[in-house]
């Protein structure tokens, strides 16, 4: 294939970004906005078509030209983040047309519209990007543009998550950079080719620290544990088309920067500098799935749910990294083929479930679980696709998340028998640990569809809902639709993607045993048809009558119907050293005479532990310090002279 | 081994508690009123012979005594499982309602909703003198009337309570009659 | 026999076998409870009534309720075709991979939790969140079992870890193994010390209260399915003792009906020894169930941990 196609193929999705961004600015009016929107999809599907492109032929880009000190290319690992990018960004830009007229009154409309195609461009350009000063450049368009965007409808809340998501991404920024300066001597604006050959000559202490860098920087935009404080706050924040972008494409773009730099840049790693990671990961999924167990708001739980997944990808690459360093490479390269595919298989379910919450919440005017039900029954069509996207994410066959634990975990079986007597023990804590978060996701997924679809509405606005316009659903069912034809079709996909040890091409392959995602959906199918047919022959199908649900013979409403706390009651008790949740019930009598009449207050309130724990100690601590350093503004202006010549003096010692 | 052997024995071959069915049923005065008989042998004949109903107890107001000898029938003696009827929680899971006590207004509410979130074909049994005619409470402000004034009522078993011979002895010879 | 056959004559049996199995368990807790108790081939004309009754749907339920007896029922139908309950080497044998088996018993019970939320009473999500913690904080034991089975065996299909010649009698260390089994079998078919299957109080109800407003043939199917998976889990635990009874590719019709009658032995063993369970001990408090659970973790745990020491030395 002539890569001068795939070239213009990038030109072509770069400048149609560019053009809607301008377009979105000056347009005035409902058809020009949807004419900028779909410019925008245009672009993005050029680009996805380009990615894909570029993953099946792999040209051989010699003379490519740069933009800005962006060399035009896509090696395979950056071909397939930026055919996914571009995928999700297509259907986000449609699926943006219905949402932000629907919402027309609370976001300044040219504005958002605007920013989203800049947001598209600055990710566009981190996956581009083959000099570390144009991935920062664009790692910065990206976030000031998201940060912008979470505080679109100026609420205080989001004002507050906005600026909260702000300082930690502008942390992770800065780590990053020192990391780059750390690995290329300061030669920022070398290539990344040219990076890996330095890096080889550094000592292992500066090694260490760009990869403690490296880590803090990607895996606090990424969500890891526990840098991920903000994600639960910004997330639910931003307009849901955003929020989509944001946990399905942007964590996967932090996951982009880490396995650039831990794979392209860095040498190969000691196994036990991995363990690390897979620490963090583990520690991640636990307590991401944990609080998406407890969780009532619809889009807090689904950030959560981002964070569990993020762990787990990042699980999957610390132990490919681990299995690497400890002479495991069929490990290895399962482990990341797993990655790469739970990465792709994440970053269609959730931006489907963030786009179909928008759909909900746009309808009910509230995000709380508790105020929702009886939405299956009112919205049948599309409650089927959000069925789908939620199995989808809480892994079970045949979906793609199932398929990528799959190969992660047959693979981690098949290791477990040759290794070391540490590597076993590493491997089973992950074993189980990666079983127990699938556990977990299961519950806090079903409660999710379960409580705002099934039942009764518990809310006036639910009685009312009604199927969301086409606008709102096509992309749903369109994720929906790739959550299974990605799981069908994952040892195609990965055999694509070169990862020839997991896969023939038709199956998956491990160890132990081989799967056919193909012709396991086609048993489920087989079964189901059989279950179907049993039911038709054996009784007769019309012989049934509605009545209302057993209530003992006493009136019911929809008060009675478990709630969403109610539903994670239990977890929420087994759990309650790691929540620390706290219920507070006050009794104030009302009459004098008798205590047992009283008006009653009850509060359950999950506080995030390492908040307190972690993030209150240093912003005491920075207080601290910065008042100790006020004294410094004396007044008196020899103190300051001084200074100054002290500042000289140091500054001529260290150059000196 | 022995001693499993022994175990073996006194389970399956030991000294029987329950009661024969020939027990139920001896008294003269245990008479029953069939009413609805075609009705009933209709449903009896579609549910495979009654050889196998699940029953629902529903309590329309009554002084609990019916209550103490329908939980007497699940006892090793009456043993009522033996003859397939066995009790469930849900009237979506009933063959056949058991009624008890006349049906108090508070309740009408209650046994009419059961009877009707119970699938048909559906027998109902009216247990006990209140249940069955009103009893001592026929004409009470406080009760609407026998069970057949609020649902229709295929079998009747009097008593106030009734023994849990009567009961099964009426249950069992509506569902399966004596040839004698 | 080709694996087709021998595929199809174990759905056969264990389809034929499940009522009969639900029915033994019921004789024998009769018996020892001094009762007569109903004749085992009785549920067979239970269920039988219950296809001629009418359905009683719920007003507010949706298209999920219509769809849940589908499922389950399917789910079911999936672990008799592919597990090795009388036979090894199946046509679906390959299906049997021990991460999907897991996968499917979860969907069944999903589908389970969401027909109970549907139903719109405080029953059903009372039966659907305690199902839903159960099955959930049993994944990782159900992973563990069979991770220590497949590391013991080096096959990670279910059929293949009996195929291999694996017994228990050989291999002491995989008793614990066994036993855990054995809890996440109680847990998964709704047994003692978890769930009480003939309770009538809602409220200690775990399974039973999820299919309250089931009725005619979907509560057939639902307790068909429920039945089949106590049949199957049974005939799995009996298979992992005792490996030698079962039919392989290639043996003649009197093997294989030597080995259909084996099976029939096994479970009827397997229900009396959880009749003398459920007799024997009481149903524990759900807010205990932790202490369960991390009971089972610990003896999977163990499990995998033994059979890796004996492995190294």
């Amino acid at each position: 294939m002539n890569p001068d196609f795939l070239i213009s193929g990038i030109f072509l999705c770069l400048a149609g970004t560019c053009a809607a961004a301008i377009i979105s600015m000056i347009a005035r009016g409902k058809a020009r906005r949807r004419f900028a929107m779909l410019t925008l999809a245009a672009a993005t599907a050029i680009g996805a078509a380009t990615g894909a492109a570029a993953v099946v032929f792999r040209p051989e880009f010699q003379a490519a030209p740069a933009l800005f000190g962006m060399r035009i290319a896509l090696d395979p690992l950056a071909a397939v983040f930026f055919a996914l990018l571009n995928a999700i960004a297509c259907a986000v830009s449609i699926y943006a047309i219905a949402y932000v007229d629907g919402h027309a009154d609370a976001y300044d409309v040219r504005r958002l519209d605007a920013l989203t195609a800049v947001f598209m461009l600055g990710m566009q350009g981190v996956v581009l990007a083959a000099a570390p000063l144009a991935f920062l450049a664009c790692w910065e368009i990206m976030s000031i543009a998201s940060f912008f965007l979470v505080m679109a409808d100026r609420k205080p809340e989001s004002l507050r998550a906005a600026l909260f998501y702000l300082i930690m991404t502008h942390l992770g920024a800065g780590a990053i950079l020192a990391g780059f300066m750390l690995l290329s001597g300061g030669f920022m604006h070398a290539g990344f080719g040219w990076m890996a050959a330095y890096a080889q000559g550094l000592p292992d202490a500066t090694l260490l620290l760009a990869f403690a860098l490296f880590l803090f920087g990607f895996g606090s935009k990424a969500g890891l544990w526990p840098f991920h404080v903000w994600l639960p706050e910004a997330h639910p924040q931003a307009p849901s088309h955003i929020s989509a972008l944001m946990s399905g494409v942007m964590l996967k773009m932090a996951l982009y920067g880490f396995l650039r730099v831990l794979l392209g840049i860095l040498p190969p790693l000691p196994a036990s500098w991995a363990l690390p990671i897979v620490a963090l990961g583990l520690l991640s999924a636990v307590f991401g799935a944990l609080y998406a167990v407890v969780e009532r708001d619809l889009k807090r739980l689904l950030a959560y749910s981002s964070i569990e997944n993020i762990g787990l990808i990042f699980t999957m690459v610390g132990a490919a990294l681990y299995a690497r360093g400890a002479g495991l490479p069929v490990l290895a390269d399962a482990a990341l083929a797993a990655a790469v595919l739970h990465a792709v298989a994440h970053a269609i379910f959730k931006s489907g479930l963030f786009m179909g919450a928008g759909a909900i919440v746009g309808q009910l005017h509230t995000r709380d679980l508790e105020a929702m039900g009886g939405l299956a029954k009112r919205m049948p069509r599309f409650s089927g696709a959000m069925l789908v996207l939620a199995l989808g994410a809480a892994a079970l066959p045949p979906s793609a998340a199932f398929m990528s634990e799959w190969v992660f975990l047959q693979h981690v079986l098949a290791a477990v028998r040759t290794a070391s007597p540490f590597t076993q023990g590493v491997l089973v804590a992950i074993l189980s640990s990666v079983a127990f978060v699938g556990g977990l996701a299961v519950f806090a997924m079903i409660k999710m569809f379960g409580i705002a679809f099934l039942g009764r509405p518990r809310g006036a606005h639910a009685a009312q809902a009604q199927e969301p316009s086409i606008g709102l659903s096509a992309p749903v069912f369109a994720m929906a639709g790739l959550t299974l034809v990605v799981g069908l079709g994952a040892p195609a996909l990965l055999a694509v993607t070169g990862f020839f040890g997991v896969t023939d091409g038709r199956r998956l392959v491990a160890g132990g045993g081989a799967l056919s995602p193909f012709s396991l959906a086609a048993v489920f199918a087989a079964v189901g048809a059989a279950a179907f047919m049993a039911r038709r022959l054996s009784s007769d199908a019309k012989h049934e009558r509605a009545y209302h649900a057993w209530d003992c013979g006493q009136p019911t409403d929809a008060s009675m119907e478990y709630t969403a706390t109610a539903f994670s009651a239990p977890a929420r008790f087994f759990f309650r050293l790691l929540l620390r949740s706290r219920k507070d019930v006050q009794a104030s009598p009302i009459a004098a005479t008798n205590p047992w009449i009283a008006r009653k207050t009850s509060v359950l309130e999950i506080r995030q532990v390492w908040y307190e724990l972690m993030y209150a100690p240093i912003v005491r601590a920075a207080l601290f310090v910065s008042t100790q350093a006020r004294r410094l503004h004396s007044g008196v202006i020899q103190f300051y002279i001084a200074m100054i010549l002290a500042a000289l003096i140091a500054a001529l010692v260290i150059s000196l | 081994m022995p001693s499993i052997l022994k175990l073996l024995q006194y389970l399956f071959m030991g000294p029987q508690v329950t009661a024969l069915r020939s027990v139920f049923g001896k008294d003269e005065e245990d008479a029953v009123v069939e009413a609805k008989g075609a009705e009933l042998k209709a449903i009896i004949g579609r549910l495979y012979g009654g050889r196998s109903l699940r029953i629902r107890a529903v309590d329309g107001g009554s002084t609990n005594a019916e209550e103490i000898e329908l939980t007497a029938l699940g006892n090793a003696y009456y043993d009522i499982e033996r003859f397939g009827l066995s009790f469930v929680a849900s009237p979506r899971h009933a063959d056949m309602l058991w009624v008890t006590g006349p049906v108090t207004r508070n309740l009408e509410r209650a046994v009419r909703t059961t009877y009707e979130a119970a699938p048909q074909p559906c027998l109902v049994a009216a247990i006990g003198d209140g249940a069955c005619t009103g009893g001592i409470w026929k004409d009470s402000y406080a009760v609407v009337g026998p069970v057949e004034a609020v649902i229709p009522v295929h079998l009747k078993i009097p008593g106030d309570p009734p023994s849990p011979e009567r009961i099964l002895s009426g249950i069992l010879d509506a569902l399966r009659p004596r040839t004698s | 026999m080709n694996p087709v056959s021998l595929t199809a004559i174990q759905t056969i049996v264990v389809l034929g076998l499940a009522p009969f199995a639900v029915g033994c368990v019921r004789l024998f807790k009769a018996r020892l409870q001094g009762r007569r108790g109903a004749s085992p081939f009785l549920s067979y004309v239970a269920f039988a009534t219950l296809l001629r009754k009418q359905m009683v749907m719920p007003e507010d339920a949706s298209w999920v309720f219509r769809l849940t007896p589908f499922v389950v029922l399917a789910s079911a139908l999936f672990l008799v075709l592919v597990l090795p309950l009388t036979t090894v080497g199946g046509a679906l044998a390959a299906y049997g991979d021990l991460f999907v088996v897991a996968g499917v018993l979860v969907i069944g019970a999903v589908f389970l939790v969401m027909g109970g939320l549907d139903a719109a009473s405080a029953f059903g999500g009372m039966g659907a969140s305690r199902e839903m913690t159960v099955t959930s904080l049993l994944e990782p034991t159900v992973i563990l079992t069979f991770a220590t089975f497949a590391l013991a065996s080096g096959s990670t299909g279910i059929d293949g870890m009996l195929a291999s010649g694996l017994s228990v009698f050989r291999a002491p260390y995989l008793f614990p193994t066994i036993a855990a089994l054995g809890l996440v079998a109680l847990a998964e078919n709704a047994r003692y010390p978890v769930d009480n299957p003939a309770t009538h109080l809602e409220l200690t109800m775990v399974h039973e209260a999820m299919i309250l407003e089931y009725s005619g043939p979907y509560l057939a199917m639902l307790e068909f399915a429920s039945a089949i998976k106590l049949t199957a889990f049974a005939l799995l635990i009996g298979n992992f003792l005792v490996p030698a009874t079962l039919a392989e590719p290639g043996a003649s019709l009197t093997m294989v009906m030597a080995a259909v009658a084996a099976a029939a032995l096994k479970l009827v063993a397997a229900m009396a020894a959880l009749a003398l369970l459920e007799s024997v001990i009481a149903k524990m408090r759900f807010y205990r169930m932790q202490e369960y659970l991390t009971g089972a973790f610990l003896t999977a745990l163990g499990g995998l941990a033994l059979a890796l020491i004996q492995r190294a030395v």
